[in-house]
């Protein structure tokens, strides 16, 4: 019964969400909703090899910003118009990719606590040669041409196209988990010497995970660099953003599907409130407090202690 | 079918194996004993690959896999279970073996086919009844189960048993003794494996191989090597191997 509602509650979900601008909400409310479809898919991909592979990655954030400026810079360099701009994601998301199977090469064989102290200092060096690099935009960032509409539409015009994006990470997800791919890289968390044994290519799985994992943040940079219409290395190789995705994934519940959408949307929507209702120190300390309570009664995330609660394993 | 020539393997100063030879033929039953730190563990981790050896080669099938990676070797059908259980924790006991089958050896199926191939391996090996529990609340006897359960699923030619025996009680070991025997006819899978337990290796096992401080010291038929002074004297002291 559950099995056969549940794909139905999400097709009806999804169509809803896609036609909420139909309704003319505020401004705000399409902006919001879009951060956190952002989240989703990032918290969502980095599940791809911090969830299922167990390769905790400190350093997603890159990925989302070589994605942004990816696309702010063909953007400016082709003199694209801003249509064509949006779909420069799409390449933009493909060089994130390609960065990450250069840089996953040897990163993915140090295992542990290591690989994600290489991956932060990934970030780190990113973040420092864009800044330095005047190619790129350097410390002033990089302005794009807005089209020339009203706001109300550009922006409900990037409201679908994120969400578009989360449909489709969210999908890659689902075969993801359902997959040969997704029961070898469970392996790999579980023992990578075991998996081996049973013939898992674990060197091959890893980077193919960690170059999937990098596609669609790069891709969700290139529509939030448009819609910022000016990107600089502080708006989003923060390393506040890379710290924020590993803890929405495994605040839900890493290596699962539902896990990250759970802790993308619980936690943007904390942090919109506190930013709104309670004063920033005031904020900080209620949102420390939630994690401790979360990592010391639900260290598995909070997918995984309700379904022990419902007698399920 | 599984030829090593020379085999050196060297941790630091330690030499852990020292020019050992060994061959395990198709359908042998071949049991590798000798003391504690006598290599036994080292030897199966330089044939499934986990270990590079720092001298000498290995064949299989005829084909050198000296330098190949592990699950290069597994995919060619070398099989192989943990001494220390290592279950895939939090996945079920079905997820364990399914994983298997769906990497192993036979040809390509979905998801669905795996887990029932991963259901009949379970029943084959006792398990089909704790099908859905986890490895963490099995007990001992069950956990090495699984690790056959998992090594078969891969479908392999050979099977490094790694004292799958050992812990075990008097009736465990008897009807593990028989599962062995099932797997070869079965699965006509040829088994290599590490044992002290003397009843579980007399009774099943063709040949025995004896090693003592990484050397080869003898091999032959059980008898002979439950005979030989020299292995008496390893396992008893020089003392015991005159009477």
């Amino acid at each position: 019964m559950i099995n056969k509602l549940y794909p139905a509650a999400m097709a009806i979900l999804a169509v809803l969400l896609a036609a909420f601008p139909c309704i003319g909400p505020e401004v705000y409310y399409l902006s919001f909703l879009f951060s956190i479809f952002m989240y989703v898919i990032l918290a969502s991909s980095w599940n791809f090899i911090g969830g299922y592979a167990g390769y905790i990655s400190f350093g997603h954030a890159a990925f989302f910003g070589i994605g942004a400026f990816a696309t702010a810079k063909m953007a400016t360099m082709l003199e694209l118009p801003p249509l064509l701009t949006m779909l420069a994601a799409i390449p933009a998301g493909g060089i994130a990719a390609l960065v990450a199977l250069i840089v996953g090469y040897p990163c993915l064989k140090i295992r542990g606590p290591y690989f994600s102290v290489v991956t932060l200092c990934f970030a780190f060096v990113v973040d420092l040669a864009v800044k330095n690099i005047e190619f790129l935009g350097g410390a002033e960032g990089l302005w794009i041409k807005f089209m020339d509409i009203p706001e109300k539409t550009s922006r409900t015009i990037m409201y679908e196209l994120m969400f578009l994006l989360m449909v489709i990470t969210l999908a890659a997800s689902w075969f993801l988990g359902r997959s040969r791919f997704g029961a070898g890289l469970t392996a790999i968390r579980s023992d990578e010497e075991v998996a081996e044994t049973m013939a898992i290519p674990t060197a091959k799985l890893k980077i193919q995970a960690f170059v999937l994992s990098a596609f669609f943040p790069g891709v969700a940079g290139g529509l939030f660099a448009y819609y910022l219409g000016y990107i600089h290395t502080d708006a989003v190789f923060n390393i506040n953003i890379s710290i924020l995705i590993v803890l929405m994934a495994m605040f839900g519940g890493g290596g699962t599907w539902l896990g990250p959408i759970i802790g993308a949307v619980i936690l943007t929507v904390v942090n919109e409130g506190l930013s709104t209702f309670a004063q920033a120190e005031i904020a900080r300390i209620i949102y420390g407090a939630l994690f401790i309570v979360v990592t010391i009664f639900m260290p598995n995330g909070i997918i995984d202690f309700f379904r022990k609660k419902d007698g399920m394993t | 079918m599984l030829e090593g020539k020379k085999i050196t393997k060297r941790f630091g100063g330690l030499t852990a194996l020292s020019d050992v030879d060994f061959e395990v033929r198709r359908s042998e039953i071949v049991g590798l004993i000798g003391p504690n730190g006598s290599g036994k563990t080292t030897l199966f981790n330089v044939i499934s690959g986990i270990y590079a050896p720092d001298g000498g080669d290995l064949f299989f099938e005829n084909q050198k896999i000296t330098n190949l990676l592990p699950y290069k070797r597994a995919r060619m059908g070398i099989g192989r279970t943990f001494q220390i259980v290592r279950p895939l924790t939090g996945l079920n006991l079905i997820e364990n073996v399914a994983t298997g089958v769906l990497y192993g050896r036979q040809k390509k199926i979905g998801s669905r086919e795996a887990r029932e191939r991963a259901l009949e391996i379970l029943s084959f090996t006792g398990l089909s009844d704790r099908a859905r529990k986890l490895p963490s609340e099995l007990i001992l006897e069950d956990r090495k189960r699984l690790e056959i359960a998992r090594a078969l699923a891969l479908h392999p030619e050979i099977l490094l048993l790694d004292e799958v025996f050992a812990g075990l009680n008097p009736t465990e070991i008897s009807s593990a003794i028989e599962l062995t025997f099932r797997i070869r006819e079965k699965y006509g899978t040829t088994i290599f494996m590490i044992e002290h337990v003397m009843k579980a290796i007399m009774n099943t096992c063709s040949r025995i191989i004896v090693l003592n401080f990484g050397i080869k010291l003898t091999e032959g038929s059980p008898d002979e090597v439950a005979n030989n002074p020299e292995v008496i004297s390893a396992y008893l002291g020089a003392a015991y191997a005159k009477c």
